[in-house]
């Protein structure tokens, strides 16, 4: 269960962190599908109806995060893609202190900021490259890196990994 | 033993919290990554998704456009479903649980509708209403599975509880384990703590005791190290050598108490061990010395040391001043030598004055003799008896003192011969028979109890003191009788006892205890008219001590008296002939004789002739060895005295030559003169034939007796053995004088006895005329003695020779000097050069005493 970080996975975080600023506070384009997730809340930056509404595209044109690692539903190694939760938050421009993340079965829970950081957790939308289908806890989930920092592996952490997330409502 | 447990429950210990250790390590591990998120939500989840999902298909059948929400929870129930078929948390479940029926049933429900829900929504809504149906059935399936599942958790979580629970105990055990084991290590350390704070309180105490001990002492104490340096310098060290306790210690022991020069000259003497650094040997743990005080003071002091053998070994001095000891000791010795030399001058001064008392009485009584030999009237012949009386009685008297006198200056000893009990009763008896006639006593001895005779001991001083008492008891008894018992006290015949008992006047009880003092005479009539010093009980009682015997009394006044003798003595086989004894040989020849005599000293050639000639005998001189072979070959003698030392050839040779030879002398008796006779010389004239001895110098009476002896023939020869048969008379009596008064140098330097005999005998002119010769021949001799080497092969000669010319002048103390330095060159020892050169002031006193002597007469 213990690890070290792959050399793979370093890697990419070493890739991937250096163009996240960049990202910072640009106009959100409007959603052109049914939008997979809907951020609301005290956030800044919204694009439909007072909300930063993301389809499938948009997430997958924002910088993007590929780790591998184990987790405690799925057997072997999985590798996730994902944008960070802390880019989008920003993104998003949110202001609060927490987020509340709600699943499409209505199962909710509350991220606290000290998770939004670099290196943290991201939301998900591939796994082993692959869209995520509903029945598979897609088709987002909130994927910390368990295997790279061990001490994201605790109930409570496992209790915010949440799946099959549609909704976040930014907390003041 | 204790260390090995100790160890090993040490060991335990670290195995059990390693141990224990590893266990929680590995639960927290469990506990730090946790293992799954809420399962229960999971499985209640699981029942609700589904029904949600049947609530849907049920909307559905009613409303067609709430297809996408059956979808939608379809998907979500094959997600949670997929979600627990796989992952870790699922992988807990038993896998009797993960392959229930009701599970199989739900999967394959599942896998059925899948192509349904995927499926156009005509053919779903169709099939909606079995759908439906068949859900009915998978509610109870999911719900049983969910139960299942959780009651195999509860198991999993049980034992989960179960292990900790365990654990905990374990954790509690060690716990308790290793509080035991800390509180008994605190106890085992507290009891070391203890121990070791009682040792050194013990080890505190016994310092301070020794620390106390070595400074009270009134002795010095000095302890050093090995190399000498001074650790301990007690009070009593510091108060004798004046340095204080700080100076010394640090300082060499040697340096600081040992007078420099005795370093200096490395004679470390009796502190050779601190200096060679060992342990001194018994012998040197004791010992005197002179140390010094800081002031350089010496003193003598005492020492005792030794060395305490350790890693650091010590030496540890107790140190004595005995100055005060020294002083008083040597007071000690002075005051008695003074009293000794006191004590030995009054004893001395007795003995002189008894001695030279001696010789003018023997004159007085000798010419009271001669005078007997001219006409006297009956008036004169009675005064002349008296002054012979009175003259007698001095004798005694000095005799007495001279005994005592000698007694008391410890020169007196017993001797040891042979000699017959009987012989000598018999000579008592009739020594004392006149006496017992006088008084009209009858004087007799018997035996009592078994007989006797031979015995060893001092028949001389026994006779004395027997002669006393018989005497005495004579003295006391009237018209009475006298007798002598003699008995054995023991079987063995080792104790006698005499008894001499009369019937005379008896002595009164109070009076018994005091007669045997000194000068005690009882007041009677009897004892005035018998006379007496007093003295002779007080003698014999010392005589009796002497033989290690005792002497008593009893008595009844007016019945008589019984004096008893009890003495040692060592019985004997039996005994030739008693030297006590009155001899049957007259006292001189009985006819003239012709005698040879063979001497080289011309002084005692004179004596001898005159002594001889004035008897009327006839002298043929012959002055040395072979003049006398000589003459003894031509003319038979009667006699021939052979001096022993002589130039040409001496006299042993000579008597040897005489013996062997068919000469007209073979067979005559030849008597030896000699200075002193060794027992081994003696042994030698033996052998070579001669008949008797004489010791020089020549007195006349014995010359004459011996003569009388050896004329009558009665003398054969000389006894083989003389020192064991002293019943050879001629030889016994002649050395016995020498033996009874042992040689010693304080001995007067003239003898007065001789000298006045010798003037009595030799007329004046020529006594003048051979102490002119005399002198010459002294001084000349002496004089080269004096310087004579030691082992000058001449040595022996000349001191015979000047021996031989002192005798007749009576020059005893240089004669014996003289003697002595002979007999040493004889038995092949060398006389020392002191003795030798004593000579010359001894010869000068002797010439000063002997001129002094004549002009006074």
């Amino acid at each position: 269960m213990l690890g070290l970080p792959s050399l793979r996975t370093l890697i990419a975080l070493a890739l991937l962190v250096a163009p996240v600023a960049a990202a910072a506070a640009k106009d959100l384009p409007k959603p052109e599908e049914q939008p997979l997730l809907v951020v609301s809340g005290a956030i800044s930056n919204t694009n439909l109806d007072g909300t930063a509404s993301f389809d499938f595209d948009m997430l997958e044109g924002l910088d993007t995060v590929t780790f591998t690692t184990k987790t405690i539903w799925t057997d072997g190694e999985q590798t996730f893609t994902g944008v960070q939760l802390s880019d989008l938050m920003e993104l998003v421009g949110a202001t609060g202190n927490e987020i509340k993340a709600t699943a499409i079965n209505d199962y909710a829970v509350n991220i606290p900021r000290e998770d939004w950081v670099d290196g943290g957790p991201i939301v998900a939308f591939l796994n082993h490259g692959e869209k995520m289908p509903v029945r598979n806890k897609g088709p987002l989930w909130i994927v910390y890196p368990f295997d790279q920092r061990p001490e994201y592996q605790t109930e409570q952490i496992y209790s915010r990994a949440i799946w099959q997330l549609d909704r976040i409502i930014v907390l003041d | 033993m204790q260390t090995g447990g100790a160890a090993s429950a040490l060991l335990l210990c670290v195995g059990l919290v390693v141990w224990l250790g590893w266990l929680v390590l590995r639960e927290i591990d469990d506990f730090s990554v946790a293992n799954s998120d809420n399962l229960q939500w999971s499985l209640a989840q699981a029942d609700v998704e589904f029904l949600q999902f049947r609530l849907a298909m049920k909307d559905a059948q009613d409303n067609p456009a709430a297809m996408e929400d059956v979808r939608r929870r379809f998907d979500i129930f094959y997600s949670r479903m997929v979600t627990m078929s796989s992952g870790r948390v699922f992988h807990a479940l038993r896998e009797s649980v993960q392959s229930s029926a009701p599970r199989m049933r739900v999967l394959d429900f599942l896998e059925k509708t899948v192509p349904l829900i995927d499926g156009p929504d005509q053919e779903f809504l169709a099939e909606l209403p079995s759908l439906l149906q068949q859900s009915e059935q998978v509610t109870a399936d999911v719900r049983s599975f969910s139960l299942a599942a959780l009651a195999a958790f509860a198991e999993v979580s049980d034992s989960r509880r179960e292990g900790i629970t365990e654990l905990m105990i374990y954790i509690a055990a060690v716990l308790l384990a290793l509080f035991i084991g800390l509180t008994l290590l605190a106890y085992a350390m507290f009891r070391l703590f203890r121990l070791a704070q009682k040792r050194a309180d013990a080890l505190q105490f016994a310092s301070t005791r020794m620390k106390t001990i070595v400074q009270t002492s009134p002795n010095a104490i000095v302890v050093t190290d090995e190399v000498g340096v001074v650790r301990e310098f007690n009070t009593a060290a510091e108060a004798l050598f004046g340095f204080t306790r700080a100076e010394a210690v640090g300082r060499l022991a040697l340096e600081l108490m040992v007078p420099a020069e005795t370093l200096g000259r490395h004679q470390f003497g009796a502190l050779a061990f601190l200096d060679e650094h060992r342990r001194p040997r018994p012998e040197e743990q004791h010992f005197e010395i002179t140390l010094q005080t800081r002031d350089l003071h010496l003193f003598p002091a005492e020492i005792s040391a030794d060395r305490a053998e350790a890693d650091n070994p010590l030496y540890v001095f107790y140190i004595r001043d005995i100055s005060n000891w020294k002083e008083a000791e040597e007071q000690l010795t002075e005051a008695r030598d003074r009293a000794l030399a006191g004590e030995r001058t009054k004893s001395e001064f007795l003995a002189v004055m008894s001695h030279e008392m001696r010789t003018p009485l023997n004159g007085l009584l000798g010419a009271m003799q001669l005078m007997r030999d001219h006409s006297l009237t009956e008036r004169q012949g009675d005064l002349l008896d008296r002054m012979q009386s009175s003259g007698r009685l001095l004798l005694e008297l000095v005799n007495d003192v001279l005994d005592l006198a000698k007694f008391e200056a410890g020169k007196m000893k017993a001797e040891e011969a042979p000699f017959s009990i009987n012989r000598l009763l018999d000579g008592l008896v009739e020594t004392a028979q006149p006496l017992a006639q006088t008084y009209g006593n009858e004087l007799n001895w018997r035996w009592s109890g078994p007989e006797g005779d031979g015995a060893i001991g001092d028949a001389r001083r026994l006779r004395q003191v027997l002669l006393n008492l018989v005497g005495n008891a004579l003295k006391f008894t009237r018209d009475g009788s006298v007798e002598v018992e003699v008995e054995y006290l023991d079987a063995a015949r080792t104790e006698v006892e005499f008894r001499v008992i009369d019937n005379g006047i008896g002595i009164a009880e109070k009076d018994l205890a005091r007669i045997f003092q000194d000068f005690e005479t009882l007041d009677s009539s009897y004892a005035r008219e018998a006379g007496g010093t007093g003295l002779g009980l007080g003698i014999a009682r010392r005589f009796m001590r002497l033989m290690g015997g005792e002497i008593g009394a009893e008595s009844e006044p007016g019945e008589g008296s019984l004096f008893w003798i009890r003495v040692p003595l060592t019985p004997v086989e039996a005994v030739a002939a008693a030297p006590e004894e009155p001899r049957d040989h007259p006292d001189a020849p009985q006819r003239p004789l012709d005698v040879l005599l063979v001497e080289d000293n011309e002084i005692n050639r004179f004596i001898v002739r005159e002594m001889l000639e004035g008897e009327g005998h006839k002298v043929t001189i012959a002055e040395n060895g072979q003049a006398g072979v000589d003459a003894a070959a031509l003319h038979r003698y009667d006699v021939i005295l052979m001096d022993i030392s002589m130039p040409v050839m001496d006299g042993t040779t000579a008597s040897g030559h005489i013996r062997g030879g068919t000469g007209a002398c073979a067979a005559v008796p030849i008597i030896a003169l000699t200075a002193h006779a060794l027992p081994e010389e003696r042994e030698r004239f033996r052998k070579v034939g001669m008949t008797a001895c004489l010791t020089k110098p020549i007195e006349r009476p014995l010359l004459l007796r011996t003569l009388a002896e050896v004329t009558s023939g009665d003398v054969p020869a000389l006894p083989p053995e003389p020192g064991v048969a002293p019943a050879a008379a001629p030889l016994l009596t002649v050395v016995q004088p020498q033996q009874e008064v042992p040689a010693a140098p304080e001995t007067e330097l003239l003898d007065e006895e001789r000298l006045g005999a010798f003037l009595s005998e030799v007329p004046r002119p020529t006594v003048d005329k051979l102490l002119e010769r005399f002198y010459a021949e002294m001084d000349r001799n002496i004089a080269a003695l004096a310087e004579t080497a030691p082992d000058d092969p001449d040595l022996g000669p000349v001191a015979h020779q000047c021996a031989g010319s002192c005798g007749p002048f009576g020059v005893e103390a240089l004669r014996r000097a003289l003697g002595r330095i002979e007999t040493q060159v004889k038995r092949g020892d060398q006389p020392s050069r002191a003795e030798l050169a004593a000579l010359a002031d001894l010869w000068q006193q002797s010439r000063s005493a002997l001129e002094s002597r004549l002009e006074a007469a």
